[in-house]
């Protein structure tokens, strides 16, 4: 239904004095979300040591930036990658495991099938808590090396849930042909099944680089060696410390250089995002689909 | 011409299932391709589970054994005023995010859905949806450089002269008992208040225009479509999503964990990060592994209470469980 916008005809006036406030109300809104990142965007490229309410910066510099990608011979260059590196890896590995963990648990037929559901879904309700995995983690050697990170936030049950339910979408007959046709289970799985998942392939990757690319905890707990830790961390560190102090040949002050740390760790994620927003929806729609 | 539909008896005719040696031999492919994910999930789930006797130890990194102690962890958690005071935390913090995440929610949704324009409603999202892509540590790091002596909302407040020249360069507002709390809801709203409408605008796209059309040549105005049509129409959304979120509530920890300071521990301290900070970093003295999974095993008992008690809830409401 659409309704004209008018406040002079008695039938559309209530509406469109609705429709002003909720307008004025949304804008409000949406200048409180992008009021901050802009606050960061500008502070990065202001040199002053005032730290005013300007949205623009008083005095124009980029050795925030400078500063950040030469600080400790380039430490946080170096965060970057791992952060890139552990990124890559484990969105790679934790589609790995939940496509084939989903396409296991919809093979019905196959013996011991709902043992395993059982066996994904009582980690859901029941967790041993972080220092048995601490424990666990030192224990087979994996204490300060980034498969400490990797390998848990890889393995996420509430990923292969959703994959799961994808996968229960496609048509059997398809595989049963395949099967007829003399497909391995194996051969069905890359050649039927992957292709035909490329949406949720997509969605629920995104979902794992988003929540490798942000891991902060694992980091902190599972590593002590900081030339390991990731950009989030690097920033934490940075945020935090007010005690440092920059060379006099940058024109830049601490809160230059920590605005620009933010930006540079989200920068990333900016530039991808309006090509993927599409892929988060249908993986949080997947998910209520089921519901 | 049509034959009649024969009608018979099919009970006598059994399909029988091949032996389960059978089975399992033509899934032979199936468990080798699993046998991944099972380790996984056996390193990282179920080794652990081993773990949880160390709470009837005494159990610190100092080169001696773990020393079995009974149930001395327990009874100094049930006498331990930092782990009740946490506790409360837990349970007020989460509970009031939890509250005001559906309401607000709900409302942004239900006002998204009356904007016409579908590339205003898409630009509006999208700028909504983005900082739920942001970590916790970037959120925090805004916050604190928003918040911190001489930032954005001091200066705010002192040019309105709600504070004055000295609170301008020295609060802190994230240190501050007294805000701490609201500073925390208030960022948890910004982070997550347009991913919350995504599940509720979905919802909404889905009631029948009809509705709208019979109760519009009925007379009834916007107002009490809303309440009529609408909102009956997504209150079963928005209950399955609440009970779903309040199995979670004991999960609490690096929304707070990047928040918090030790000014602030009185009010913010949760389970999570009084967890971390008794077995991983505590200020004084060693790690106490022992006691710190003890305090683990009790919050993820009251989690697991709580996951059956909204699944019970949840079979009641709408027929099954939570998954």
């Amino acid at each position: 239904m659409v309704y004209k916008f008018s406040l002079t005809d008695p039938r559309y006036r209530g509406r469109s004095i609705f429709a002003i406030f909720n307008y004025a109300f949304l804008i409000l809104l949406m200048a409180c979300m992008l009021l901050p990142v802009i606050k960061v965007l500008a502070d990065s490229f202001n040199a002053d040591t005032i730290y005013g309410f300007n949205l623009i910066p008083t005095t124009p510099t980029l050795d925030g930036y400078a500063y950040v990608l030469a600080r400790g011979g380039s430490e946080y260059l170096r965060a970057f990658g791992i952060s890139v590196l552990t990124t890559i890896m484990g969105t790679f590995l934790g589609l790995l495991l939940s496509t084939i963990g989903a396409y296991i648990l919809i093979q019905r037929e196959m013996p011991g099938n709902k043992f395993f559901g059982y066996m994904f879904l009582f980690t859901m309700m029941f967790n041993a808590g972080t220092i048995p995995l601490f424990l666990v983690i030192k224990a087979i050697g994996l204490y300060n090396s980034l498969w400490a990170v990797i390998f848990p936030l890889s393995m996420n049950v509430y990923n292969l849930v959703l994959m799961r339910s994808f996968f229960e979408q496609l048509p059997s007959a398809l595989f049963e042909a395949a099967e007829i046709d003399g497909c391995t289970p194996i051969g069905t799985f890359f050649r039927i099944v992957l292709p035909l998942s490329k949406a949720a392939l997509a969605s629920i990757g995104l979902f794992f680089a988003v929540a490798m690319w942000s891991e902060y905890v694992h980091y902190v707990i599972y590593i002590s060696d900081t030339s390991k830790y990731n950009f989030q961390v690097k920033l934490r560190t940075l945020v935090i410390d007010d005690t440092f102090t920059l060379d006099s040949n940058f024109n830049a002050s601490l809160n230059t250089v920590k605005n620009a740390a933010i930006i540079i760790c989200i920068l990333p994620f900016i530039f991808i995002y309006p090509f993927c927003q599409k892929y988060f929806m249908t993986g949080v729609t997947m998910g209520a689909v089921k519901e | 011409m049509s034959q009649p539909v024969q009608k018979g008896n099919y009970d006598h005719i059994i399909v029988k299932k091949p032996p389960i040696g059978d089975r399992i031999k033509r899934y032979g492919w199936f468990y080798l391709m699993f046998a991944p994910v099972v380790i996984v999930l056996f390193i990282f789930y179920y080794a652990p589970m081993y773990g949880i006797s160390f709470a009837f130890y005494n159990y610190k990194p100092n080169g001696k054994e773990p020393e079995f102690v009974g149930l001395a962890n327990f009874q100094k958690l049930f006498t331990d005023p930092t782990f009740w005071s946490s506790f409360k935390n837990t349970l007020i913090i989460s509970t009031v995010n939890l509250i005001l995440a559906t309401v607000t929610s709900v409302v942004v949704a239900l006002l998204l859905n009356e904007v016409q324009k579908a590339i205003v409603k898409k630009v509006m999202n999208t700028v909504l949806y983005l900082p739920h892509f942001l970590s916790w540590v970037v959120v925090a790091s805004i916050f604190m450089l928003l918040l911190q002596p001489n930032g954005l909302l001091s200066n705010i407040l002192y040019s309105l002269h709600v504070i004055d020249a000295d609170a301008l360069a020295q609060t802190d507002w994230l240190t501050q008992k007294k805000w701490w709390r609201f500073f925390f809801y208030v960022i948890n709203r910004w982070k997550e208040i347009g991913w919350g409408t995504v599940i509720y605008i979905a919802a909404l796209s889905g009631i029948s225009l009809d509705y709208y059309e019979a109760a519009e040549i009925d007379g009834a105005n916007r107002w009490q479509q809303t309440l009529n049509i609408t909102l009956p129409s997504i209150s079963n959304t928005i209950l399955v999503v609440f009970i779903l979120n309040l199995a979670r509530v004991m999960n609490i920890f690096e929304s707070v964990f990047v928040l918090y300071n030790s000014a602030v521990y009185s009010v913010a301290d949760v389970i999570g990060t009084y967890t971390y900070r008794v077995g991983l970093k505590p200020t004084v003295g060693l790690p106490n592994y022992g006691y710190s999974t003890t305090i683990g095993i009790f919050k993820s008992i009251v989690s697991l209470i709580l996951v059956m008690v909204t699944d019970e809830i949840s079979k009641r409401v709408r027929g099954y469980g939570l998954v």
